[in-house]
């Protein structure tokens, strides 16, 4: 899921200085599971606009913030409230946001969060980052585990000199992924694969703005 | 005799290290380059170590190279793409620069530029291949070149490195890319460097061991503390502390000479590199004591 976090409070509130209502979205995805964009976090986030002296015309938390079509048909029962206001704040990630900027062609949006990474959630609400959506991937070489996303160099052959007693130069919060890689080889007795060198990453296939017709793509494999 | 040839010789060679400054006043480096010359085999021109921002090494070679120094760039791959970096491999060959050594780089948070996007477009193994390529006559995109570079190519080895195992198939794999010599980080405990050279003769590359001169015990407990893949074993840190303040460096100097001679007399390596890291005068120093000038 995309993790996010919300936007230190004055920083949102000297964006949205100059508008005064305001409609909230959220999102039930990543962004509830995340706390950042659930009815709860919406609630608080309208207690604290009013506090600054700000209105809140009405809010919506959709099923897929990101999901542009579905949550546009889902906010023309808010039609009223989306008009009475001078902006939207959107409490989803980055994705979610535009969805929002794509929907109000005439209306300012702000995002309320920082979108920080893919990953997982490994317990209650803590999160670690497992991929870099760098097109094309890896992990079939190295055991399962992304050195691209677990490595901050994102070493393709191994580990580093900066590697001390299995943790990272960066952090001796941060296990070596090289390290992990190579425990995982061994338990899995496949220790000849990581001696095989792995070829300079043709970073073309991650170019960004990425776009996939899922559905033509399909037609074509077929063909 | 240059430094490739020295290594094929069987001479025990002796590499020093060349700090660039930060800043375009380059007189004291000069000053080290002229206590250098003549007495070591090659110096290392390093790259932005510890991810601080200075002068390029590619300069500093150029002027080594004028001081009558045979330089080593070191490149690493934390601040270049596989553009610049093959750029930068062209025109080091063409000023005359033959020797490289390809590392991977300190990561960017080590250094003084912490908000910097840190490249590692290609790494280290990669970047032999890369040498390796040039020295063909093609880049790494199999283009043909009008001029092949001639670089005698070298990587670096952590032998002290814990665990080890992923370090010793990584050395194979540089190998394999196309290295021909290895610079070790710095060692203190010969016999466990034995062991490692019981591994690395199996190859046919050349290893000369890396040597930090120890300053003092404080200093012996903060390598062991704080860098990686450094292991002072505790009988040199009680032999410094029983010198007293007065008479630490020098029993570093003794230690390191000490080692540096060992090695040489029971052909364990094929050479030494001393990382003199600001005591550059102290490098003639070593080089006496350890029987080698």
């Amino acid at each position: 899921m995309i993790i996010t976090k919300q936007k230190d409070r004055d920083k949102l509130m000297e964006c949205i200085k100059k508008h005064d209502k305001f409609f909230l979205i959220g999102c039930s995805e990543c962004a509830t599971l995340c706390g950042t964009g659930s009815p709860e976090a919406l609630d608080e986030m309208e207690e604290f606009l009013k506090g600054q002296g700000k209105t809140v015309t009405g809010k919506l938390v959709p099923k897929t913030g990101c999901q542009t079509l579905g949550t546009k048909i889902e906010l023309k029962k808010d039609k009223e409230a989306c008009d009475a206001a001078d902006a939207i704040i959107v409490m989803s990630c980055g994705a979610g946001t535009q969805s929002a900027t794509e929907i109000f062609p005439d209306k300012p949006v702000y995002p309320a969060n920082d979108s920080l990474f893919l990953g997982n959630m490994t317990r209650f609400q803590m999160f670690d980052e497992r991929c870099s959506l760098c097109g094309e991937c890896v992990i079939g070489m190295t055991a399962g585990i992304c050195p691209i996303t677990n490595c901050p160099k994102g070493l393709l052959n191994g580990p580093c000199g900066g590697m001390s007693d299995g943790n990272c130069e960066v952090s001796p919060d941060i296990p070596c992924a090289w390290v992990r890689i190579y425990e995982r080889q061994k338990r899995l007795d496949n220790i000849e694969e990581m001696k095989e060198t792995i070829e300079a990453k043709d970073w073309s296939k991650g170019q960004k703005p990425g776009r996939l017709y899922a559905k033509k793509q399909k037609e074509e494999t077929k063909g | 005799m240059t430094f490739k040839e020295a290594l094929e010789s069987g001479k025990f060679v002796v590499t020093a290290e060349i700090g660039p400054p930060k800043g375009t006043d380059i007189s004291e480096t000069i000053h080290h380059m002229e206590l250098l010359k003549g007495k070591v085999d090659a110096v290392n021109v390093t790259d932005n170590q510890s991810a601080v921002m200075r002068v390029n090494s590619l300069s500093i070679c150029k002027i080594a190279l004028d001081h009558g120094l045979e330089p080593i760039l070191q490149m690493t791959c934390r601040d270049r793409n596989r553009i610049a970096l093959q750029s930068d491999l062209l025109g080091a060959n063409v000023l005359g620069i033959h020797n490289v050594l390809c590392m991977t780089g300190d990561h960017v948070s080590a250094g003084d530029h912490k908000g910097a996007k840190p490249v590692y477009d290609i790494e280290s193994v990669q970047l032999l291949k890369i040498v390796d390529a040039l020295n063909n006559g093609r880049d790494m995109m199999g283009n043909e070149l009008k001029g092949a570079t001639n670089f005698f190519q070298g990587a670096v080895v952590t032998p002290e490195a814990n665990p080890v195992e992923p370090q010793l198939i990584k050395f194979e794999k540089k190998v394999k890319a196309g290295a021909r010599f290895f610079q070790t980080q710095a060692i203190y405990d010969i016999e466990k460097f034995k062991e490692f050279m019981g591994f690395a003769r199996r190859f046919p590359v050349k290893v000369l061991a890396g040597f930090v001169v120890l300053k003092s015990a404080g200093m012996a407990n903060f390598l062991n503390k704080f860098v990686p893949g450094i292991k002072v074993p505790q009988e040199l840190i009680d032999e410094l502390k029983a010198a007293g303040k007065e008479k630490a460096l020098d029993t570093g100097l003794n230690i390191t000479a000490r080692h540096i001679r060992q090695l040489k007399e029971e052909k364990i390596c094929d050479g030494v590199h001393i990382m003199a890291i600001g005591m550059e005068d102290k490098v003639p120093i070593i080089m006496e004591r350890a029987g080698l000038l």
